[in-house]
């Protein structure tokens, strides 16, 4: 569930997921403020997978933009309390 | 439920439409786009593609990584109103915002079997924009992505109705990023609403070149 402690910023539970053939994270479980943008999810995982040409997307065949609020995408995308982020990498030349 | 020409009738799915799925789905696209997005100008259908003219993007020269932002009808007309807007006269060194103009067009390809994005940009005052200018009012990382990645490109081509030269994002990767897009979400592809969604989820896609945003309520099934 997102943690909702009083006086502090809301937090969402964000899972990040691997398909296609890239690579799944160690870590891939985090907390990140709500009020935080898409972009801070998306350059985590560049930063992990060492990549700039990620596809990132989540469950509902939508690719959320940079600038959306994480929590706006809880809550019109998260289930059983996390967002789910898909990744792939097969989208670069060569 | 439609199930002749539906896509969810071709398993698995390849990530490409029929020309009368893509006719179904554009019509169900604009006016969702229209019932969700009014400060926007609409998508109209426009004897066999769908056509959004003078969106106005809005960018400032200093923050070039944020997402364009779309200026409302009440802001434009703000400026409408206001004296005649001398671009030349604003100086570089002020909060310049450029407001360039785009026209897109969604036409169908027959031979990918998919949606193509054409675009042309123009100056506020009417002068039309090079790719190289077209490239600086992108979001930050539009451009890398869009020469490294193989999910799209921009190229230049004849309007396949207009016989008039267009930008296009090229569609030859977007079958395969269509398909990785719906494969989260099996019940999208088997149950025949892919038409409905199509648009929709291809648009967040395609958008984010130029920073644009599909409202999150258009995705909530009418």
């Amino acid at each position: 569930m997102a943690t909702d402690s009083p006086g502090s910023v809301r937090k969402v539970v964000v899972l990040l997921r691997a398909t296609g053939d890239a690579p799944i994270l160690k870590q891939a479980k985090f907390k990140i403020a709500g009020t935080d943008k898409f972009a801070k999810v998306i350059d985590f995982l560049r930063r992990q997978l060492h990549r700039d040409t990620l596809f990132v997307y989540v469950n509902s065949a939508f690719s959320p933009n940079p600038d959306e609020s994480v929590i706006d995408l809880y809550k019109n995308f998260g289930i059983d309390g996390k967002l789910v982020v898909n990744y792939a990498c097969s989208m670069a030349w060569g | 439920m439609d199930i002749k020409q539906d896509v969810g009738n071709v398993f698995p799915w390849d990530g490409t439409l029929t020309s009368s799925d893509f006719f179904r789905a554009a019509h169900m696209f604009s006016d969702k786009w229209r019932r969700f997005n009014t400060s926007v100008p609409p998508w109209l259908w426009v004897e066999g593609y769908l056509s959004l003219e003078k969106m106005s993007l809005f960018k400032s020269s200093e923050e070039k990584q944020d997402a364009g932002s779309l200026i409302s009808k009440e802001e434009r007309n703000m400026l409408e109103n206001e004296e005649p807007f001398d671009c030349a006269s604003l100086g570089p060194e002020s909060d310049y915002q450029e407001i360039n103009h785009y026209d897109f067009h969604v036409v169908y390809s027959a031979s990918y079997k998919v949606p193509v994005l054409y675009f042309r940009a123009y100056h506020c005052d009417g002068q039309p924009l090079l790719l190289s200018e077209i490239e600086k009012g992108l979001p930050g990382l539009s451009v890398k992505l869009l020469s490294e990645s193989k999910w799209t490109f921009i190229t230049q081509e004849e309007h396949p109705y207009l016989n008039r030269p267009w930008y296009k994002l090229h569609p030859c990767g977007t079958c395969e990023w269509m398909k990785l897009l719906f494969s989260t979400h099996k019940s999208l592809t088997t149950n025949g609403s892919t038409i409905e969604h199509y648009l929709i989820s291809w648009f967040s896609v395609v958008g984010q070149v130029f920073g644009l945003k599909i409202p999150l309520e258009m995705l909530n099934c009418s």
